[in-house]
């Protein structure tokens, strides 16, 4: 007989999840919609409209708030005179470099996904678990590698000034943020596409060409139709990923490349929280709107896969004729894209952490690192409470991330009403940006909530927990909802018709047998805690709370050594070695990140 | 020993009715089988009475009381298809995990009572196993003996000999039917296999669209079906549907829909023992083994036209074309039946449905 208390243990375990989320993200965040749309106790759209009608925010459409009726007139005005270029202002900027980092990224991702499905080469596997990657690398060390790779005295002019080339320069401009962002989100539209191209049967396509279907008309009729939906998803999710994009911006565009994102927190460092309130729900409206559209086509889609056997795999070198086949040397050329991307930042990083610009070699910025440790100066940041703290909020957000996001895989595959709330919970996170939740716990649980009449504040560094595990813990669930739900419901009944309580059959049966994936989502959890550097920059404001990746912001902007990148680099160097040990833990694990 | 009893049970999932209103009696120590197609209800029907399914009306009785709690708080046993052993607990450990919860019958330490039950199921010395080190046979052995261990007062199994080959099948049958009468456990068996329910059976329910169409002995389900679902669904079987032609002598017209005279010129008319009033619509089943071919001396006779032969070893399926309607018989000839052939039966053979 099971005893009460297992009885209602995971009810309980239901109910405090629920409000585990709604402190860490639906207070927060509700807290920005209502500072702004309530003023003064009463609600109004007014600083909403001030915002839509203000061109240095909406650019041309603004005219669509100040001046409806004369739109019809204007776009007539504007066809007339030969498309002039219009203002875009802040948000069109934002959506613009959102579609322009789209394209690239689908313009670099889509032939990965045709060199994984359709070639057969050493190393295929592991290249193909590397997509992963990008999710694991905090977004502030990538800017600094960006920075190392393609700046003045980065690697990228060192190589060309060897051919007698260069030097060019890519950094502070519209292209650099293009280009980061391509590096973040091709390696997702490769994988969602290499997937859908993997699970074309290979009998249809023999089908249509038993029955006289050229080898591109059966791609067209056949494989297009399957890979249209991934692509369509993975651009939907890289366009909402990069509209709310953060460190990229603010570290390789700067205030003349400014996004909502970085203006917001702009913003907040003027104390300016109204509109930073109100430009947040904006843009939180703008990117829910993506998101529930990307929801609604993905449900659509679900299901498509066939679980036939896949296309053949061509070898990819075929010896001395390798190098007479246009495609193969397209995929090689391709490959040095890639290299020079993807590992050129990350090894640019580590690179430029020991040599000094003339290029001879040096420990002096890590020695930087100890003497900043050794500095008594106010508002020093030192590295290893940078590095202690990183390591304890990980710590701290496993302990909330991983059983909420277990709780919330439960729900989410027993089915029913339960299931389609738990995925609209999962999906709220992507759509909220980690400036909106940061905001919003400064608002709620720093400068405290009235509850019951007792006014509850959180020390920050536990609000900074708080939001590591709102961002982290839908990677928990993506990696524990698959195993669950594809876990026989037998081994639960057998145990239940064996005596065991509900609560009993989960811990004896269930969690064992999906512990690879609870680790491998504790370990992206850990992951995304060591990386967060959205609203972490808003919580650390105190001394004692900053993380590696806030501490790199500061390198950065250190001027004190000239105006070398050296602190950051070999600050990012430890950064890197830490998550990339997060990412051996999730590869062995059998990690995944299906969005 | 525990009876099982359904009364008037409804269950439906997200608004279609999985069973309708089902009513049943399990005797106590009774083997009890629950047959039908797929999706009938039959696996429904178990998992209600195991507390996985919750009855929207209607209750199950366990020994008696009315059972409407959790699963793991009644006192059954079940074996699953594919027998779902905790792939990360070896043999024996699978076998103890309900002692974890139950103590086992008689006064014996967890220890012995896997040892005892291995043995029962004729895997002593396999306890360190894993399952997946374990052919299919020898799992579902083991399923058995962890369904067992607890003491159980009902054994419930679903389909638990579906993913084994035919003659393995037949051997572990036995198996099961030995263990479940030296233990005297009242046992719920479900199968989509009408051979296997005939077999192994006391008695038998026929499910369909969620509904018990008989419950009776194998030899009655299949001598005398109470529906036209039973004598189609139970072995091979003539079902014809015709109309009640006269009452004195009992005759049925076949292939005569209600509303169409019978045909008096006396085709396609078959003697039966008795009939409702002439002229209701009916259907007539014949088995393939009550007709004798070539037996002119019989009760009653019919000419008929071999179509096709089919050998299958003991005998002959000889399809036949009566007056424009197929008729499966089953004849020991030595050489394979062919042309006009006459066809001897008994009326009393015949069972004769009344149409809803």
């Amino acid at each position: 007989m099971a005893s009460r208390a297992e009885r209602v243990a995971l009810p309980a375990g239901v109910a405090a999840t629920a409000v585990a989320l709604a402190a860490v993200f639906y207070v927060p965040v509700g807290s920005v919609l209502v500072e702004a749309v309530v003023v003064a106790g009463r609600p109004t759209l007014g600083p909403i409209l001030a915002v839509l009608a203000d061109p240095f925010y909406t650019g041309v459409g603004h005219h669509l708030v100040v001046d409806p009726l004369g739109v019809p007139a204007g776009v007539v005005d504007w066809v007339t005179s030969g498309f002039p270029s219009v203002r875009l202002g802040l948000f069109g900027f934002t959506a613009y470099q959102a579609a322009l980092s789209t394209v690239a990224s689908v313009l670099l991702g889509l032939p990965g996904a045709y060199v994984l499905a359709r070639f057969e080469f050493r190393g295929r596997e592991t290249l193909r678990s590397l997509t992963i990657v990008p999710f694991v690398l905090p977004a502030i060390m990538v800017a600094v590698g960006f920075v190392a790779m393609f700046g003045r005295t980065g690697l990228f002019n060192d190589l060309l000034g060897l051919v007698g080339l260069g030097p060019i320069s890519v950094l502070y401009s519209l292209e650099a943020i293009v280009l980061a962002h391509a590096f973040y989100n091709a390696p997702l539209v490769t994988r969602l596409v290499a997937t859908a191209w993997e699970s074309v049967d290979r009998r249809q396509v023999e089908s249509a060409r038993a029955m006289g279907a050229s080898p591109l008309a059966a791609f067209r009729d056949v494989v297009v139709p399957t890979l249209r939906p991934a692509l369509l998803t993975a651009a939907l999710l890289t366009f909402v990923f990069t509209f709310l994009s953060f460190p990229i911006v603010l570290k390789l565009g700067g205030l003349q490349h400014a996004t909502v994102e970085v203006w917001v927190y702009d913003r907040v460092q003027v104390l300016d929280l109204t509109t930073a309130a109100t430009l947040a729900t904006v843009e939180t409206v703008l990117s829910l709107g993506l998101t529930y559209l990307y929801l609604r086509y993905e449900a659509r889609q679900r299901g498509a896969g066939g679980a036939g056997r896949s296309l053949a795999r061509k070898p990819l070198a075929v010896g001395w004729q390798t190098l007479t086949s246009p495609v193969r040397l397209a995929v090689f050329a391709y490959g040095l894209v890639v290299a020079v991307v993807f590992l050129g930042p990350l090894a640019s990083l580590v690179v430029e952490s020991i040599t000094r610009p003339d290029g001879t070699l040096t420990t002096a910025y890590y020695e930087f690192l100890l003497a900043q440790q050794a500095s008594s100066a106010v508002g020093t940041a030192r590295p290893l409470p940078a590095i202690v703290n990183s390591l304890v909020f990980g710590a701290g957000t496993l302990l909330l991330a991983v059983p909420m996001g277990v709780v919330v895989a439960l729900v989410a595959t027993r089915g029913g009403r339960g299931s389609r709330l738990a995925e609209a919970l999962l999906s709220a996170p992507l759509a909220v940006s980690g400036i909106v939740v940061g905001l919003g716990l400064l608002q709620t649980a720093v400068f405290g909530t009235e509850v019951l009449g007792y006014r509850l504040t959180v020390a920050g560094p536990v609000a900074i927990v708080f939001a590591h595990a709102a961002a982290a813990y839908p990677f928990v669930t993506r990696n524990v909802a698959p195993a669950l739900g594809g876990l026989d419901v037998r081994f639960r009944d057998a145990a239940r018709s064996l005596g065991a309580s509900r609560l009993r059959a989960l811990v004896d049966v269930e969690l064992p047998l999906v512990a690879a994936a609870v680790l491998a989502g504790a370990a992206f959890a850990f992951a995304i805690s060591v990386g967060e550097f959205d609203s972490t920059v808003l919580l650390a404001e105190g001394v004692d709370s900053y993380t590696m990746p806030v501490a790199l912001d500061r390198y950065v902007g250190n001027r004190s050594i000239g105006p070398s990148l050296g602190p950051a680099t070999a600050m990012g160097t430890v950064l890197l070695a830490i998550t990339g040990l997060s990412f051996v833990a999730i590869d062995r694990l059998g990690g995944r990140w299906a969005p | 020993m525990t009876g099982v009893r359904l009364r008037d049970v409804t269950v439906s999932f997200d608004g279609v009715t999985a069973l309708e209103e089902v009513s049943l009696a399990v005797e106590p120590g009774e083997f009890f089988t629950l047959v039908g197609p797929s999706g009938c209800g039959k696996t429904t029907t178990l998992r209600t009475v195991a507390g996985f399914e919750t009855p929207e009306s209607g209750t199950v009785e366990i020994g008696g009381d009315v059972a409407d709690g959790p699963p793991e708080d009644r006192d059954v046993g079940v074996v699953f298809q594919d027998y779902a052993l905790f792939p990360h607990m070896s043999v024996r450990e699978n076998v103890a995990y309900g002692l974890r919860y139950r103590d086992p019958p008689g006064d014996v330490s967890t220890n012995e009572r896997v040892a005892e039950l291995l043995d029962l199921v004729d895997m002593g010395g396999m306890g360190d196993r894993d399952p997946d080190e374990l052919s299919g046979g020898q799992q579902q052995r083991v399923a058995l003996a962890r369904a067992l261990a607890p003491g159980p007062d009902v054994l419930l199994l679903d389909e638990p000999l579906s993913a084994l080959d035919a003659r393995l099948r037949e051997r572990l049958r036995l198996v099961v039917r030995e263990i479940q009468r030296d233990l005297g456990i009242t046992t719920v068996y479900v199968t989509h296999d009408q051979t296997e329910a005939l077999a192994i059976s006391d008695r038998v329910a026929v499910v369909n669209g969620g509904r018990v169409e008989q419950v009776a002995t194998p030899e009655t389900v299949y001598r005398e079906p109470a529906t036209r679902f039973v004598a189609e669904f139970v072995g091979d079987n003539n079902v014809l549907d015709g109309t009640v032609a006269s009452t004195a002598p009992p005759r049925v017209a076949v292939g005569t829909g209600p509303g169409e005279p019978g045909d008096e010129g006396g085709e396609a008319v078959l003697p039966v023992a008795e009939a409702p009033a002439e002229g209701r619509p009916v259907a007539a089943s014949i088995r393939p083994e009550a007709f004798r071919l070539g037996d002119a001396d019989a009760p009653a006779t019919l000419s008929a036209t071999v179509t096709t032969a089919e050998f299958v070893g003991d005998s002959y399926r000889v399809h036949c074309d009566w007056r424009g309607h197929a008729l499966l018989v089953t004849a020991a000839a030595t050489d394979a039946p062919t042309g006009e052939v006459t066809l001897g039966f008994d009326p009393a053979d015949v069972t004769v449905l009344e149409e809803p």
